[in-house]
This record gives C-alpha cells, structure tokens and sequence, in this order.
C-alpha cells in the first residue's frame, strides 16, 4: 500500500495541489490500486508480474498527471469576486448534511435545544404577530399608505375627535387631501327576526366608502346621496362579518327593514368582505349616514354645533403630498378657523398620524404595552440562547480534538466557525419553524380570550409574510448568536494540548464564561419570577379590597331606553312598572335601578359647587350615580348618617343627594353633612341638599385613591340608561332569567345584557390577571430553562473533574464530601445570580405599582417565596449531576485519562 | 481504452460516452472507483477498460461539475472508500446524455443499414 502512495505521489508532485486534497487522492488511488492488485493475484498471476502490471495501468501515456492538472487546477484558480459566494454556498450545502448528522447524534440535546428555542421565539412572534396586526398592517382600503388620521391638538392636549362643521370647513378648503371622511361611533340596538341585541355602529360621511375605495359585497355602499337632507336617508351597510354571522349570510339582505334605535332602516349593502371600518381593534357591525345622526342619537342633532367635537377624521393624501406638507397646511386652515370662531377654535392644531389608533390616542397605551410584552419575551428568548451558548460550549470541550485535528489539516478557522455556525442556525430554524406554529396557537388563543368590555374588538390575528418574515430572522439571529461565541471559543484552540487530548488552559476561561452565563440566567428569571409572584399577590390583594359593595349573590340587567326611542315620561313610566315587578319576583330581597353601577372604567363625573365658597378655576369634581331608593341596600353599602332617598324624593319634591365619606370629609370638614346643600354640573342649577351619607367605596378602578362621590334620585334627574341591581336571597344567577322575562313582557323588541356582579368585578382586575398570567407563564418557562441550563453544566463540570473526584475519593474523601463540593460550587452561582437578579427585580418592579393594588413592590413574601423557588430548583438540578460524582469509582477514574 | 487512431477524435468519443457510462453506473446506487472501472468492463465483455489514469481524472471532473458526489465511507473490516453517487444535477444531465446517445446510436443504425443493404 506504502508503495503504491509513493508510486502516485512521485507523479503529482509537480502539481502543487491542496495537501489536503493531495492526500485524498492519494488515498483513493492507492486503494483502487491494492484491488487491482489483489485481484490480479487471486488469478494466480505471481507478485513481480502483477506488481508490473498495476503499475504500468498508472504510467499509460501519463495521462494521470495531465488529466488531474487539467482538473484539479480549477481549484487553484485566483478567487475572483463573485466566485467567492460560490464557494460559501458551496461550502454550505456541504455542512448542512453534516450539521444535520451531528445534531442526529445527539438527540437529547437536538431536543432540549429545539424545545426551548421554540417557545423562545414562538413566543416573540405571537407577541410580534399582534404588534403587527395593531400597529403594521395597514387598514384593509385601496392605497392604504396615503390614507392619515387627523388629531385635534390644543393646550398641549391631543385628542382624535373635531365638530362637524369644523370638519366640513377642512374638507371643503384644502388642497394636501385628495378627501377627508367623517366617522363616529354610536351604539346601536338593533332588532331583527325577533332577536334583540346591543351592539356597536359608525355613523359615516357620504364620501367614506368611496374615498376609502371600499366596495359593496352585495348591494351598494352609501354615497353622497345618501348624507344630505338630514333625516331623508334611514339606509345602512352592514358588515361582512355581521351579515353572516347575524342574518345567515342571508342572500336576498337587501332591501330588508330592521328596527335600530327604534326606528326603521333599509339594509342597502353588505361591506367588502374583512372590512371592518377605519379604526383597527374595534369593529363596527353597521354603517349609516351622518345624515342619520339626530335619529340615531334619540333626537339630538350636533351636526351644526361647531362646540361639539365628537367626530373622527381621516384623510386621503393627494398623490404627491407629503404628510409633513399636508400637516403645515391644515394647520393654516385650523389658524384660519381659529381667526373666524375664536370661541370654539382659540389654540386649535391638527396633527397627522397613521391611521387606526382612535387617532394617535391608543399609541401610546399599546406601545407601552407591546412594548413590555417584547421586552418580556425577549428575556425568554435571550435565557434560551444563553442555555443553548452554554450547551454548546460543553460540546465544543467535546469536540476539541476534532476541531484540532481539522485545523491541523489545514481548515481555516473562518471556515470551522461557519461549519459550527451551521449546526446552530440549522438549530433555530427547527425551533423557528415549531416555534411558529406555537406562535399562531398562541394567537389564536390570546384572541379567543373574550374582554369583557362593551366594544366591539376584532383582533384578527394571522399569519402573513412580515410574521413569517420576523420568525425567520429572529431565528437566524438567535442560531448566530448563541452559536457564534461557542464557535469563537471552540476554534481557539491550543492544537498541540488538544490532539494530545490534554486539558488545556482554555478550559478554565471557558468554564468562567459558563459560570458567567448561568449566573446572568439566575437573574433573568429571579426578575421575571418576582414579576408573576408579585401578580399573584397583587390579585389575591384585590379580593380582600373594600369594595364598599357586595358583589356576592347580585345581578345586574341593563338597557337603555333612550336609544329604544322612548321619550324621558315613557321611559319612567317603563322604569316604575319593571321595578315594581322585579320586586314581586320569588327569590328577590332587595331590588332597585341605577344609571350605572361601580366598579366602571368610565364613571360619570361632574363638577361640584359648595353652598358658601366662591367658584374657583379649577372646580373640585365629584363622580356621581342616580338611583332608585333601596339602591344602597341591593348593593349592600352602608348607610353610615342620615336616611335613604323615597318613592316621595321625586320631580315634585326638593333635590336630594346622598354623598360617601370622603365628599363628607373633604367639603364639610369637621362639620355634620346632613342638611348641607351643593350643586352638581353648573352653578346656576339648584342646589342639592344631602340627606344621607355611605361609606366610601371603589368606583373606576380597584387601585383609586378615596373619592368624593354622589347619588341622587333617578326619580329626580331620569336617565334612560338603566341598571336594574337585584340582591337575590340565595341564588342570584337563577334569578337573572326571569328578570330578563320581565323586560321582555313590557317591550319584546329592548335589547338586554346581564350579569352577576362577580362577572362585572372581571373587568377591573383583567390588566393584573393579564399581567400575571404572562410574567408567571413566562417566569416558570425561564425557571426551566435555568434548571436545564444549570444541570447541563454542572453534568459536564462533574464529567471534566472525574479525575480530580477519583484523586479526592482515593485520598479519603466520602461521597458526601464530593456532593457538598458539586452541590457547593453550582449553587454558589445561583446566589450571585440571585443577588444580582434581586436588585434588578427591585428596580424594575417600580414600575408595575400601579397593578400592585398596595401591594408592596418590594413584598417581602414574593421575594422570600421566588428566592426558595429558584433555590430549590437549583438544587435539584446540582444534585442529579453530585450523585454521578458521588459514585465515581476512583480506580477506574484514575485509569481513565 | 481507445476508440480510434487518432488521439484527438478517442477524447472526444470518450469523454461524450465515458461521462454518459460512468452517471448509469452511479444511478441506482453509489459505487467506488474501482467497482465502476470493474463493471464497465464485465458488462462490456471486457471490450471496454478504464485503467486509474484516466478514470479518476473523469470522476473529479463530473464531481467537480456537480453531478456526482464522493463520500468517504468506512465498513467494517475494510479501509475507506470513497462512494460516488449521482446527484440531482447528475440526475438531468444523465437522461439528456441518454436520449441524446440513443439518438445518436440510432442514426448512425440507419446509416450503416442503408450502406449494408
């Protein structure tokens, strides 16, 4: 065989090829020559004939040396440009197999390691898929880039909303919009096929679909004929979405009468189909002309007040028009509005901002939040990588001698890391690829999550190239980084100690970095784990609140009278006749109606004029109530002075109010309230005397501050807006149907909702609940990752240090000993990760205080109750790994290296 | 191996049908050089023969081209061999070379009946 090599190499000496490539052929060669060989000899030819007889195969015409050159040569041609990303592809399609074998050879860690960059990245791209459904994708309309939100600005103050006459002076005078549509939301109740339901619409200029160039799916769209003479057009588009779900898909809509508002409207059109308006979380069912306005809004008409901002604009960029350009000239016309009705326009600016957001008002709240959420799962995702980084630093130790031995054969080093880099990124993209499909379960399941808030949200959230895009990339940053370091620090290799399969000095540094690594895990998850702990307390603080009200074995049933079209006498005659009914129902012990009831994100409040001090600039404010008498006693709220109202505090008698302690405290200090007077609203209304005073209580929110806070008569001041709160005396959920059948009895066609108290106390703790459930789920996933991250190094501290715990057991050191050292030397890192993570965390919980509800930020239970968490997974993820080096045999340790 | 006489015109044949020889061996499965050159000349009854110089030269050469690729692969009890297999690319130019060879043997069929008949 050594002569056969000899014979060949003699012959392409003069080639200069790669010593690398040289010796394969060489090998190749030789081998196919030994066949021959061996060949010829079976036939009994003897060794000098057959020996002549291969050999002169190799010098026929010396056609191996000028063949090969001619071959070979491409190879040692100059690296042109462009022929270098040959070569890189080249080079790639040969380590991807290879990549893919050795990930095959290890399927615990390919599994440990797919796993958790799964949940790692799927986590961030369900984040980052209903980033992009809020804030990238553009509204469903033709030309969507050059359509812009306006935004009223004054005193410092944006708020998305102008007066309508204002609006028509915009639109008619300018020249940056090619149009401006006009939208508002109104709530509807909407009856069809003896169903009744409650439900939200917008109200549209004549020119909306148009502009927006949003098409009928069956039917037409409203036009501009349609939002002229006010009252002539009782017409409505409904929605795709609306059309199938609430009419079937019914194919012969058009032309169909409902009841909405208590009027009668003609179905002209079904919308494009995924269409949902021009705002993206909230989705309107229904469309009507502004033109509609009065009828809609039980008789009031605004359309000509130009003090009345309740409108929202957006506009159509002229092809060309730049939005900053487009922003300078609005804000001549709004100087120009403000010259000709100073009163309502002093100060006014428009702003422009993409679309979508209420104007720009949601933006804010909703990068906040997305915000925290990705840097949330960023943190995952990042103590995924550094478990993976870590992992792979123990197999680069492994794989020392074949990188050395690579090298020494004259791999580049370049070339090694991009091999070794292959591995990682194949990695992240497996767990990409998983992690995406987790993604969209996740999805899915955050938007089956029903709020309980009464607009209409259409999250639709899916899958589409800029998702698939950013899991794409997130994995390929992920695989790069916590792949490149291991790579760096496998490749440096000293190659003499490596091939001679010694330990080499190299070792102690990496095992620093590994150190380093499980330690800024430990307080990555400390931060989270105190996160979600904190969460927990906050919610089981929330139970123990003081309400001020007992929602236990309470039910509310509302409706609104006044979008039904009653007028104010009928309405109260409906509201006296139910009432007295509800009463008689079995099973009722104290019944009554409000206008609203706590707790309420959007309690009404009002400004409050004292009898006996002077109006001040800034009058104090108070929210208030109406309700019926026996109000306080279905809430259950103490009557703590005083009387509560009668059937006699009506329209005839004098105005009455019962105030809480704190309106007693606060206006009245140091004095006996009862017999007080106020006024509510307006100093020219009459004054209020208070009869009664009930303790303080929550209102808008489970986290407020003591608030003033007044009830007054509903007999005295109507609202059609009404509450029936029933007290049941055993079970109130039984009670609801049959106080629904009561409404339904006195008008079949009142769109009804209900509920028990409990379910409305749901709401007020959602962001605490929400909160909770993602840093507790996502503090639990990071307190995996460390055991797995903390077991996998201490299995391989324990595998390098064999020989040293065989030395150790042989000088007579006991199994205990050798477990406390293990034991000692991980946990020692899980302190300082848990000190350094401590800090963090109290630092970084400053900022959730306002979900606290007084729950302290530096509680000192959550971090008593993490700390022994963390603590004790730590140490079971040292103990499995102490056990192996426990029994280490020190006989067959010291033989081993 | 040699064709013809003249030098030039044997090189030509040779690498047209000893490309289009060596992509059918390596079809069905992968082989090493020295099984190929030991097939090529059983089944040709021992008319057709590569010897080292030139076979492994033409095999780089199509690896090079990307349409064959060798492995080294060891067995148990055996040194490596390096293993060629056809690849994708291999896979097209094959049935190209194949249906082109076919047209080519045909012709030259017709060809030479006229003459005989």
């Amino acid at each position: 065989m050594t002569s056969w090599k000899e014979e060949i190499r003699n012959r392409l000496v003069d080639l200069k090829l790669d010593p690398v490539r040289e010796t394969e052929i060489i090998e190749e060669l030789a081998q196919h020559l030994e066949d021959r060989y061996a060949e010829l000899l079976s036939t009994g030819m003897a060794h000098p004939q057959a020996f002549r007889a291969v050999l002169s195969e190799l010098r026929d015409r010396n056609i191996l040396a000028t063949e090969l050159a001619r071959v070979e040569s491409q190879a040692s041609e100059p690296v042109v440009p462009g022929a270098r990303r040959k070569n890189m592809f080249r080079d790639l399609l040969q380590d991807l197999p290879y990549a893919s074998r050795m990930l095959r050879k290890n399927p615990g860690f390919t599994v440990v390691a797919v796993l958790s960059l799964a949940l790692g990245i799927g986590a961030n791209t369900a984040i980052f898929s209903m980033i992009n459904t809020v804030l990238l994708r553009p509204l469903p309309v033709s030309k969507p880039e050059q359509l812009v939100a306006l935004n009223n600005t004054a005193d410092n103050r944006t708020f998305p909303s102008f007066s309508y006459p204002n609006y028509k002076d915009l639109r008619d005078r300018n020249d940056a919009f090619s149009d401006l549509i006009a939208y508002r939301f109104t709530p509807l109740s909407l009856s069809h096929d003896g169903i009744n339901e409650r439900l939200w619409g917008f109200e549209v200029s004549g020119n909306y679909f148009e502009t927006l160039g949003v098409n009928a799916a069956l039917g037409r769209v409203i036009s501009l004929e349609d939002d002229g003479a006010p009252g002539a057009s009782p017409f409505t588009v409904v929605s795709y979405k609306c059309w199938q779900q609430r009419f079937g898909g019914d194919p012969a809509i058009i032309g169909r009468d409902v009841i909405v508002n208590g009027r009668s409207f003609t179905i002209i059109g079904v919308a494009a189909r995924g269409f949902n308006g021009t705002e993206i979380v909230a989705a309107p069912e229904l469309w009507f002309p502004l033109s509609m306005q009065a009828q809609l809004e039980s008789g009031r008409s605004w359309l000509d007040a130009r003090a009345v901002e309740n409108i929202f604009v957006q506009g159509r960029l002229k092809p060309g028009v730049g939005a900053r350009q487009a922003q300078a000239a609005m804000n001549e016309l709004a100087a120009q509005l403000e010259r000709e009705y100073p009163d309502e326009n002093e100060g006014k600016r428009i702003t422009l901002s993409p679309p979508g957001l209420i104007g720009n008002s949601m933006r804010g709240p909703v990068l906040g939040f997305a915000g925290l959420l990705m840097v949330i799962v960023g943190l995952v995702l990042l103590l995924a990588c550094i478990n993976l980084a870590n992992l792979l630093l123990a197999r680069a130790a492994e794989r020392r001698r074949e990188i050395a031995v690579r090298l020494a054969l004259g791999a580049s080093r370049s070339r090694l890391i991009r091999q070794l880099l292959t591995e990682s990124v194949l990695l992240a993209l497996i767990g990409g690829a998983l992690g995406l499909v987790l993604a969209l379960r996740l999805a899915a399941l955050v938007v089956a999550v029903k709020v309980p808030v009464d607009v209409p949200l259409a999250l639709n959230v899916a899958i589409d190239t800029r998702v698939f895009l950013f899991a794409l990339l997130i994995s390929l940053a992920t695989g790069v980084l916590f792949g490149l370091l291991p790579a760096w620090q496998a490749t440096k290799t000293d190659l003499v100690s490596a091939l001679k399969d010694e330990p080499s000095f190299g070792g102690y540094r990496r095992s620093w970095l590994k150190n380093s690594l499980i330690v800024l895990q430990v307080a990555l998850s400390l931060v989270l784990l105190v996160g979600g702990g904190l969460m927990l307390r906050a919610l089981q603080q929330a139970q123990t609140v003081h309400l001020g009200f007992n929602p236990d074995r309470a039910v509310e049933v509302s409706f609104d009278l006044r979008l039904q079209g009653y007028e104010d006498a009928r309405g109260r005659e409906f509201q006296k006749h139910l009432l007295e009914r509800v009463r008689a129902l079995p099973g009722v012990q104290f019944a009554s109606l409000a206008d609203s009831a706590p707790v309420d994100l959007h309690f009404s409040r009002d400004k409050v004029f004292i009898e006996g001090q002077p109006p001040q600039r800034n009058m104090p404010v108070a929210m208030f109530n109406r309700a019926t008498p026996g109000y306080f006693q279905a809430m259950d709220t103490r009557l703590i002075q005083g009387r509560d109202f009668t059937e006699q505090d009506d329209q005839n008698a004098a105005p009455v109010a019962i105030v809480n302690e704190t309106f007693a405290r606060r206006f009245y200090p140091g004095e006996d309230p009862i017999g007080k007077s106020f006024r509510m609203g307006s100093a020219e209304l009459p004054k209020r005397l208070v009869i009664g005073v009930v303790e303080d209580g929550k209102y808008a929110g489970l986290n407020e501050d003591p608030k003033p806070y007044v009830v007054r008569p509903l007999w005295q001041s109507y609202s059609g807006s009404t509450i029936v709160i029933v007290r049941a005396a055993a079970d109130a959920q039984k009670l609801i149907a049959s106080i629904r059948d009561e409404v339904r009895q006195l008008d079949p066609n009142l769109p009804v909702a209900s509920r028990t108290l409990t379910e409305r106390m749901s709401l007020p703790l959602l962001p605490a609940r929400i909160a909770a459930w993602v840093l507790g789920v996502f503090g639990m996933l990071a307190l995996a990752l460390v055991a797995i991250g903390l077991y996998g190094v201490m299995s391989y501290a324990v595998s390098k240090r064999t020989r040293e715990i065989g030395i150790r057991m042989a000088l007579g050191a006991q199994s205990a000993d050798v477990m406390r050292l293990v034991i000692g030397q991980g946990l020692t890192l899980v302190l300082i990760g848990m000190g350094i993570g401590l800090v963090a965390a109290i630092a970084l919980t400053q900022s959730m205080k306002a979900l606290l509800f007084g729950v302290s930020a530096t509680d000192p239970l959550t971090y008593i109750g993490v700390g022994l968490l963390l603590a004790g997974v730590a140490l079971l993820a040292c103990y499995l790994p102490s056990r192996r080096a426990a029994k280490v045999d020190p006989m067959i340790a010291l033989r081993y290296e | 191996m040699q064709y013809t006489n003249s030098p030039m015109l044997d090189r030509e044949l040779k690498k047209g049908s000893a490309e289009l020889l060596i992509l059918s061996l390596v079809e069905v499965r992968a082989r090493h050089g020295y099984e190929i050159s030991k097939l090529i000349e059983a089944r040709s009854d021992g008319v057709l023969r590569f010897n080292v110089a030139s076979l492994y030269p033409l095999l780089y050469r199509l690896e090079k081209r990307g349409w064959i690729q060798g492995r080294w692969v060891e067995k148990a009890g055996q040194r490596r061999r390096r293993y060629y297999k056809l690849t994708r690319d291999g896979k097209k130019v094959l049935a190209a070379q194949r249906s082109g060879w076919e047209e080519f043997v045909a012709a030259i069929n017709r060809i030479t009946k006229i003459e005989t008949a």
